[in-house]
């Protein structure tokens, strides 16, 4: 457990990455500290290479440190045997990608269900849940699409609706509006800060400057250290 | 998870398809050659146990080799422990047939032995062989079948006619592919003066058949001996390499069908690095990953087992009943022999699908992600 606050519901200490490019070795994180608060709406901003991506693998224990730590809701998911990462993972962490990362042979009932069949949750349940959320997304007319008959706003509004399937500790979305229109930028946005009024906490990665600004916090990372929070 | 399972596999269809085809060739080979082996077993079980209580006397020049002359059953008899001995003249039927497994033949027995040869089998029509008979004769049923002949009818054996008197029930021995003839008649027909192929020693009640083979061989000059036992093991040890040699060729078959039941889960793998990686994003464990895998390939042996196991069963049915009109039944599918191409389509698929099933789950999620 951590001393942390509370109502700290994300923390890293000194979280380091180095890999291997060739022979090279790339410093992706060179000492990350942060804090998140419960129901915050986060922003990471940074160039290109800055390291705010494998910082949202970090935290989504997609990809374990160099050395650090990391603190979610009181747990050191970075300290778990590996078998717990998959548990850790579904009840502490809902990804929204970029590019949807839909499955495209399932509908969108199907992409949000099968979120939750890893944490066995009963087959009523989960379609009932699945039903909610989406409902929620405004897509309950489009419940038995596939994405390929769903706009990108559409698609992307699906990705939501999974990550929150298992009611996560944080969302965490990398570039959720990089690849749709101002309007449905609009929605997206709408939708996270909507969510994170209502108290779940949302991690957005962006290059976006206007997404950033519509954010609680603004963090900045410039060659793999936060410059700015 | 079912429903994920053949979610996937009827995303590719075609690919399925070719897939299940190819185990379902190899468990078609399995089933054909399978069902000759289990015939020619069960035919041996059968002959075997129909004759089970007899010691087989030859001349010593070689078991099967060397014939012996009917005095030398009165030798016989006189063993102690012997309660009766005669002699048997087997001959094929046909003229330049041999005396090949599942061939016709002729059995020459003494006439008032008949009903000790032919005993255990029932006469379903006619009589046995009687003391004074001459050409007469009672046929098997796989004989009357392809001859299209039954009691009151002749049938020609070494250009003389011989009348049928009795027609044996079904067996499943070699006794469905015999006419059974009186023995001096056999041995005019086929000019062996008083020679026979061998004499059956039978036993007296309570006497171990092992240890009277021995005997009569020590007793009696110029014969050898095979014991029931005996006689067992030797036919066991050719119908052992018979069914390794038939069974190795179908299995064999089944492995390259297995072979593409891994290629084709290679593959399926590799296409959907991508969505292995937004599974264990969502939380997927290595179980979910190895049981949504492994049960792809599981799922398609068994529809290639199911697919083998009916083309098998057409194929062998068709040409056994093409076969009827000839007397001969060459296949027997066995509930056994079900049991084991089923279980053997399965494991096939399911083993063959392990190591792209642990190619899945040991991707980086990060990576899987990452892959275009």
């Amino acid at each position: 457990m951590n001393d942390a606050e509370p109502d700290i519901i994300l923390q890293t200490r000194n979280l380091k990455e180095t890999y291997m490019q060739g022979k090279v070795p790339i410093h992706a994180l060179q000492g990350v500290d942060l804090e998140v608060r419960r129901g915050e709406l986060v922003s990471i901003v940074g160039p290109s290479g800055s390291g705010k991506s494998t910082l949202l693998s970090i935290i989504g224990m997609l990809e374990i440190p160099t050395e650090g730590s990391v603190f979610i809701d009181g747990i050191e998911v970075t300290g778990v045997k590996a078998k717990e990462i998959p548990r850790l993972r579904r009840e502490k962490i809902g990804f929204v990608f970029q590019h949807f990362n839909l499955l495209p042979a399932l509908t969108a009932l199907g992409n949000v269900e099968i979120a939750m069949r890893f944490a066995r949750v009963h087959k009523k349940e989960r379609i009932k849940r699945a039903r909610e959320v989406l409902t929620e997304m405004g897509l309950g007319e489009r419940l038995n699409h596939k994405p390929s008959e769903m706009s990108g706003g559409e698609q992307q509004r699906v990705s939501i609706a999974r990550a929150l399937a298992n009611r996560p500790a944080i969302i965490l979305a990398d570039e959720p509006t990089g690849e749709v229109d101002t309007k449905t930028r609009d929605l997206i946005i709408g939708i996270l800060r909507r969510l994170s009024d209502g108290g779940q906490t949302v991690i957005i990665v962006t290059h976006d400057p206007w997404v950033a600004e519509r954010t609680d916090r603004v963090i900045t990372l410039v060659d793999g250290r936060v410059e700015d929070s | 998870m079912f429903d994920i399972i053949l979610r996937n596999l009827s995303q590719r269809k075609i690919r399925t398809a070719l897939t299940i085809f190819g185990i379902g060739l190899g468990i078609f080979a399995v089933i054909v050659m399978g069902s000759m082996s289990e015939n020619f077993n069960q035919t041996f079980e059968t002959s075997f146990a129909l004759t089970a209580d007899k010691i087989r006397v030859f001349g010593s020049s070689g078991v099967f080799g060397g014939s012996v002359t009917t005095s030398k059953a009165a030798e016989v008899r006189k063993v102690p422990g012997v309660h009766d001995a005669y002699g048997l003249l087997m001959a094929p039927l046909e003229e330049g047939g041999g005396m090949s497994f599942g061939g016709n033949q002729v059995i020459g027995l003494p006439p008032e032995k008949s009903n000790t040869v032919l005993g255990p089998v029932q006469v379903k029509e006619g009589r046995d062989l009687v003391r004074g008979d001459r050409y007469v004769t009672v046929i098997g049923s796989s004989i009357a079948t392809q001859y299209d002949i039954g009691v009151g009818d002749r049938i020609e054996i070494q250009d003389k006619y011989f009348t049928v008197v009795g027609e044996l029930e079904y067996t499943g021995s070699f006794f469905d592919a015999s006419a059974a003839i009186p023995l001096d008649i056999a041995q005019d027909v086929y000019d062996m003066g008083n020679m026979v192929s061998m004499i059956f020693a039978i036993p007296e009640e309570g006497v171990d058949g092992d240890l009277l083979a021995k005997r009569i061989k020590l007793s009696v000059d110029g014969v050898d001996t095979l014991s029931p036992s005996e006689l067992e093991e030797e036919a066991k040890q050719g119908l052992m390499i018979f069914s390794v040699i038939t069974v190795s060729a179908a299995v064999l078959a089944a492995i390259i069908g297995g072979l593409s039941v891994m290629n084709t889960m290679l593959m399926s793998v590799m296409e959907r690095t991508k969505e292995f990686g937004i599974l264990k994003a969502m939380g997927a464990e290595r179980r979910d990953i190895l049981l949504m895998t492994v049960g792809e390939a599981a799922i398609m042996g068994l529809l290639g087992g199911l697919l083998g196991l009916a083309c098998g069963w057409v194929a062998v049915f068709g040409i056994n009943l093409w076969l009827a009109e000839k007397g001969i039944v060459l296949f027997l599918i066995t509930p056994r022999l079900v049991a084991i191409a089923m279980l053997f389509a399965i494991l096939l698929g399911t083993l063959s699908g392990i190591y792209p099933a642990l190619r899945a789950t040991g991707m980086s999620p990060m990576e899987a992600l990452r892959y275009e």
